[in-house]
């Protein structure tokens, strides 16, 4: 907020980053120091109408018709803007506090040399890597420190990621082998089916029914067809069925907490 | 931004009105019956698991920020802590998000306090792992392997990782109980884990498990507002079979889902 009057234009980066820095802890304290000023019996109100408020603003945001040149109503750039910066400005407090906790267990990890305490040393040495080769990357142009932070993202973050990601596909086959053993009528279906799906996906499925028409009623015992009839039907419709009790049950709990009725399950009680 | 159109103002305001009168109709003391939903009665069941195998559970609320699906997860988290602090277990909870972290922690204090048990309460327990995806998930995996889980609860929208945690924990022997509004992993979790709540149960969670007079009665008016739904799509049919698809009432109906 006041990095602005604070930092002239085209001061270096490290400057804004310490002058923003700055900015967030003298608001956050601000706020923090206002809201303990707030008697304890009207805290949880106080709560409840900011709550109230910042939900209003997405509520009549879409319902007010827009205006159809910009298909923007006079909300749509606070709601798009300002408010999606607020709420960065506040993960970014919460960011701060998650990191906190990483290092705080990690920490105590290596000092107390619990089991496993080689990996908390490696948790630190990639942290502080990546973030010195970041303000490194940030500080200058140098190639030295682009290709410092491509080898440490490459090495270190995309690649264990890539890893993961591979060890899905050895998962699926383990799973699939338990959800298709015959236990059960339900199970035999479901075997079929899948059956039928993964052939007609593949050229030899289209192959062995190659000798029927492709035009007239024959034509929908192909394969292919077969295939798509049960993705397009029986499986769309259940699909459909499940996503509608979802959005039924996300638009109640919206409500709830819009409202501040929720507030009951999360905490000793309601307000 | 998506604008709302009339009839979608109209279709809104009509789910909101039955939610909330059921809601209001429920506080003012109306009794309300909801059906029986097993896995969430197994909670207490993987519980009482970890009690009696002297080891901890693990409880994962997803990966995606503070949206419904992890509010919802979190109100979750509080029924969990509340029975493991009364039996004395520990719950890791591992975090994807900085703010879910910060709201999980609040919420797992407070659920050991009000079970009298300030003392149980182990910060460390509590722990923000990362905002990537797949680090997440090897450090669940680590969680799930080096702790010797006893019971897993996955709650929240999942999506690839999904079954890399299922399958971990089905390897480790642990009991597992999973609930997503995310369809396209709900497959993955009937395959691998002991219960698994689908669908609209994910929702009716909190009101089921703390049996307060605003979440039965807001349960309620979602099953009427499916109801309200129902009617708009078998009026569809019989406007598309019996009229036609090019008949006015049809062209109105499908205004509703645009």
């Amino acid at each position: 907020m006041f990095t602005h009057w604070i930092v002239k234009p085209g001061a270096p980066q490290y400057i804004w980053a310490l002058a923003v820095l700055g900015d967030f802890l003298i608001m956050g304290g601000a706020l923090f120091f206002l809201l303990r000023m707030v008697p304890s019996r009207f805290r949880k109100t106080l709560v409840a109408a900011v709550t109230f408020l910042a939900g209003l603003i997405y509520s009549v945001e879409f319902f007010v018709p827009p205006d159809p040149a910009t298909g923007e109503n006079f909300l749509t750039s606070f709601a798009q803007k300002t408010v999606t910066d607020v709420v960065l400005v506040l993960s970014t407090f919460a960011l701060g506090l998650g990191i906190y906790s990483l290092l705080r267990f990690h920490g105590r990890n290596l000092a107390r040399r619990r089991a496993g305490w080689h990996n908390s040393l490696a948790l630190y040495f990639a942290f502080f890597a990546m973030l010195l080769s970041g303000f490194w990357t940030m500080m200058g142009k140098s190639p030295a420190a682009s290709n410092t932070y491509d080898m440490l993202f490459r090495g270190l973050v995309a690649a264990p990621g890539a890893t993961m990601f591979s060890i899905i596909a050895f998962y699926i086959v383990s799973a699939a082998y338990r959800a298709f053993r015959i236990r059960s009528g339900e199970a035999t279906l479901m075997l079929a089916a899948a059956f039928v799906v993964m052939l007609g996906s593949v050229p030899i499925g289209e192959y062995l029914t190659s000798g029927l028409p492709t035009t007239g009623f024959l034509s929908n015992f192909r394969m292919e067809n077969v295939n798509l009839w049960i993705l397009k039907e029986p499986n769309m419709a259940a699909w459909r069925g499940i996503s509608f009790g979802v959005e039924i049950g996300a638009l109640a709990m919206a409500l709830r907490t819009w409202l501040s009725l929720e507030r009951g399950s999360f905490f000793e009680r309601e307000l | 931004m998506d604008h709302a159109n009339l009839p979608i103002a109209i279709l809104e305001g009509v789910l909101v009105f039955l939610i909330l009168f059921k809601i209001y109709s429920a506080r003012r003391g109306r009794d309300l019956y909801i059906r029986r939903i097993p896995g969430l009665n197994a909670i207490e069941e993987a519980v009482g698991r970890a009690t009696e195998m002297g080891r901890p559970m693990m409880f994962s609320p997803g990966i995606n920020a503070l949206n419904m699906p992890t509010l919802q997860a979190l109100s979750i988290l509080r029924h969990v802590t509340s029975v493991a602090a009364r039996y004395r277990t520990r719950v890791i909870v591992p975090t994807c998000d900085s703010v879910v972290y910060t709201v999980a922690e609040e919420i797992s204090k407070d659920a050991y306090n009000s079970e009298g048990r300030p003392e149980q309460f182990n910060a460390d327990d509590i722990r923000y792992l990362s905002d990537d995806q797949f680090a997440y998930a090897s450090g669940c995996v680590g969680i799930l392997t080096r702790e010797k889980i006893a019971s897993s609860f996955m709650f929240g929208a999942f999506f690839a990782e999904a079954l890399i945690l299922a399958e971990t924990g089905h390897n480790m022997g642990a009991m597992q109980v999973a609930g997503t509004p995310s369809i396209t992993q709900i497959p993955f979790f009937i395959t691998s884990c002991d219960y698994t709540i689908i669908g609209d149960e994910f929702y009716a969670a909190s009101a089921y498990l703390s049996r307060e007079p605003t979440l039965l009665g807001s349960l309620v008016g979602q099953d009427y507002a499916k109801g309200v739904l129902i009617v708009v799509i078998v009026a569809g049919i019989i406007a598309a079979s019996v009229l036609g698809v090019d008949h006015q009432l049809l062209s109105l109906l499908s205004t509703f889902g645009q």
